[in-house]
């Protein structure tokens, strides 16, 4: 006979409310022990953002970092507002650049020398001076430059060879080459070649039409935080940059569409983020790289973009677990492990580059790279897409450059007056 | 008489409890959003900051003149105007044409691939569609090239942005309209069709007289949520594709309202926007009610 002991009902209630006391009273150890700090994130499980974590984690310092995918900027930020609303906000979110005023006013981003300032100061020592004013809103430190960016140019090597086009690249590219270049591709190669189609793509973004007019001598939003787009310099700029679409060499369409035709071998060359130098030139268009062109006989003044990783909580101890966690992401060892991503080194470790391709990049860091527009004022959200508006209508020649300039500059005035 | 007392307490209050959980779902998850919309619209709050200001119509005001509303609303009426005829009469002839071959194998091939576009999640679709629509080397613009054609922008057109999003937005949905126009037509007694034909009426003649009518039902129920349903739809293939652009072009009311929400975090004009979009649409269905529904054949 085989005997079973079975749970009568009330033992069973018995040990179900005992292990429900121990896990509301016991799991959930105090923060000093072991603090779990969830990270909002942009990048899922299956990003170099996450070796970062996982090295970090298995240090055991007595803080567990938690990467949690939450989407794209916005859809995290989204998130965000809806947790801060509710009393929780995340520990810490990786945020846009863009989002600087928003995560700083609005969503209440941490100073970091708030939080500990030996500690901030220690971790702000990491990186190299030049790169702390873009973490720096309203005199606070709100965050690590964690992921910083610049378009450089990406060439189709088998293409360019073949319009017989040199080989040697030069180090700092002017729009006269790279514009002379697109008109030989397209005459050696347009409707004679089995994969070309279109000779340049110079991305239909806020992030390269403010290098232009920046190299024009102009500004978006100028030193005194003016805008500054009606000024003849910001014309000119602007002028230069839609001139390859008006003369057909260049087809704005999406990055991603931009993306695979580069890779299809369809189109010959590409500016771009840097963080491709990781895959362009090892795909079928065996990318070959040089800077972001600049606008003969002018200063380069080339941007950048990425995001930057900051503090939300507001309890204490969770404060200091993420600092800890920064000061492993400010260290050379974070650093090493990040890199691979194809990021720009802010630091000022010595951390080899990745591969030669990102050597153009590495060279705009050291020229100098100004910060991608942070739109200030309560509607300064609603900045980037306007002015994206308004770069498409003068790509598609709705307006002439100078009207476009001028409705652009009258429209976001407006919403920068708003508060 | 205890026993009694509580039966009939349970009795007393047992609709209650069937139908409470629904009638709180409806009123947490349906009309408290409707209800905070028309609060949030008249207010200028971030919903975190402890300053909050009423600003009465100031957010319908800033709305209405808006180029960017007034374009977007615009769109919307051209995406009404081309959807809503293409998304009931074409699912309708599939319906009948499919239904003419009912009980054959084609019946299940032609009825699962019709359909499985509406399975397809707008991630999957969006870049197939990309894809396809690539202005520098998309397999459209090859097949034009090959017989001479010029090559087109397709939806970075400021012309044509809006009929690929329609087009699209027809191809991911058109398929659950198939299927309720099926199951009516599968639902119409086959008596009536076999004494049609002994009376001599001719298959035009039996759809337009006979069938059409007694699947009115159907059709009143499709007019009305189809409106929703595109609203819905091409919320997502813009999301996909072409992000409202160029220029705004592709947009419609509610990808502006998502960008006033969830991209600007301007929620006092995002509720504007669905307090507009909710009385625009509530007129409309009313409408809708008021002429269709005399023309539904019930019995």
């Amino acid at each position: 006979m085989v005997q079973t002991s079975r749970l009568s009902r009330r033992q069973f209630l018995a040990g179900a409310t005992a292990l429900a006391g121990a896990g509301a009273t016991g799991l959930r150890p105090a923060f000093s022990a072991d603090a779990q700090i969830e990270i909002s994130s942009t990048w899922g499980a299956d990003k170099p953002f996450q070796k970062v974590v996982d090295a970090f984690n298995d240090k055991k310092l007595g803080v567990t970092v938690v990467n949690r995918f939450d989407g794209d900027y916005e859809a995290a930020t989204a998130k965000a507002v809806a947790s801060i609303a509710a009393g929780r906000p995340p520990a810490m979110m990786i945020t846009g650049w863009k989002f600087g005023y928003f995560a700083k006013r609005t969503l209440g981003a941490r100073d970091l020398r708030e939080i500990n300032a030996a500690k901030a100061e220690a971790i702000a020592a990491n990186f190299n001076p030049s790169v702390l004013p873009l973490v720096t809103i309203d005199g606070a430190l709100i965050g690590l430059p964690w992921a910083m960016s610049t378009p450089i140019t990406f060439i189709n090597s088998t293409l360019w060879r073949e319009a017989g086009l040199d080989p040697a690249l030069p180090e700092n590219p002017d729009t006269d080459w790279l514009y002379g270049a697109a008109r030989q591709l397209d005459s050696k190669l347009k409707d004679k070649h089995a994969t070309y189609r279109s000779a340049l793509a110079l991305s239909n973004n806020e992030w390269t039409s403010q290098s232009f007019i920046q190299n024009a001598g102009g500004f978006i939003i100028d030193p005194a935080g003016k805008l500054a787009l009606n000024s003849p310099e910001a014309v000119a700029g602007m002028e230069q940059y839609c001139a390859p679409a008006f003369e057909g060499l260049w087809l704005p369409v999406s990055a991603k569409e931009q993306d695979a035709a580069f890779e299809a071998g369809a189109l010959a060359i590409c500016t771009t983020s840097s963080t491709r130098a990781t895959v362009f030139p090892f795909g079928a268009a065996k990318a070959v790289t040089t800077k972001f062109p600049g606008l003969p006989g002018q200063a380069r003044k080339m941007n950048s973009g990425g995001n930057f990783l900051a503090v939300y909580t507001r309890n204490q101890e969770q404060a200091e677990a993420s600092l800890a966690f920064l000061e492993f992401c400010a260290s050379r060892e974070g650093q090493s492990i990040w890199s691979s991503v194809g990021y720009l080194n802010t630091s000022v470790h010595d951390i080899p580059l990745i591969n030669e391709f990102m050597k153009p990049a590495a060279g705009q860091l050291t020229d100098g790279l100004t910060a991608e527009t942070i739109w200030p004022g309560k509607r300064g959200l609603e900045g980037q897409t306007i002015w994206r508006k308004w770069v498409s209508r003068m790509l598609l020649k709705e307006t002439p450059v100078a009207d476009g300039m001028k409705g652009a500059n009258d429209e976001l005035a407006a919403l920068i007056g708003a508060g | 008489m205890n026993g009694l007392k509580l039966r009939s307490l349970t009795r007393l209050l047992a609709p209650y409890l069937f139908v409470g959980p629904t009638v709180l779902a409806v009123l947490v998850f349906l009309y408290g959003p409707i209800v905070g919309s028309a609060v949030l619209s008249v207010l200028d709050w971030n919903l975190l900051s402890p300053d909050i200001n009423f600003v009465g119509t100031a957010n319908y005001k800033a709305m209405f003149g808006s180029a960017d509303f007034q374009l977007s609303a615009w769109n919307t009426l051209l995406y009404c105007a081309i959807l809503i005829p293409a998304q009931i009469v074409l699912p309708l002839i599939l319906a009948v044409m499919i239904h003419a071959v009912r009980g054959s194998r084609m019946d299940t091939v032609y009825r699962g691939m019709l359909f499985l576009p509406t399975i397809l999640a707008y991630s999957v679709a969006g870049v197939a569609w990309s894809w396809l629509l690539n202005p520098v080397n998309g397999l459209f613009n090859e097949v034009l090239t090959a017989f001479g054609f010029p090559r087109s922008r397709w939806h970075t057109d400021p012309d044509l942005a809006l009929l690929c999003v329609s087009l699209i937005t027809f191809w991911k949905t058109f398929g659950l309209n198939m299927l309720l126009w099926l199951a009516a037509i599968a639902n119409v007694p086959p008596g009536l069709r076999e004494a049609s034909r002994l009376d001599g009426a001719s298959r035009w003649q039996y759809f337009w007289t006979i069938e059409l009518p007694m699947i009115t039902p159907t059709a009143f129920f499709i007019s009305v949520t189809t409106l929703f349903h595109i609203l819905d739809d091409i919320v997502g293939v813009i999301d996909v594709l072409t992000h409202g652009g160029p220029a705004g072009r592709s947009s419609s009311i509610l990808y502006f309202l998502w960008q006033q929400g969830m991209q600007f975090f301007q929620f006092g004009q995002a509720s504007a926007v669905a307090m507009i979009i909710i009385v625009v649409v509530l007129s409309v269905t009313w409408m809708q009610f008021r002429v269709g529904e005399k023309r539904v054949h019930y019995g």
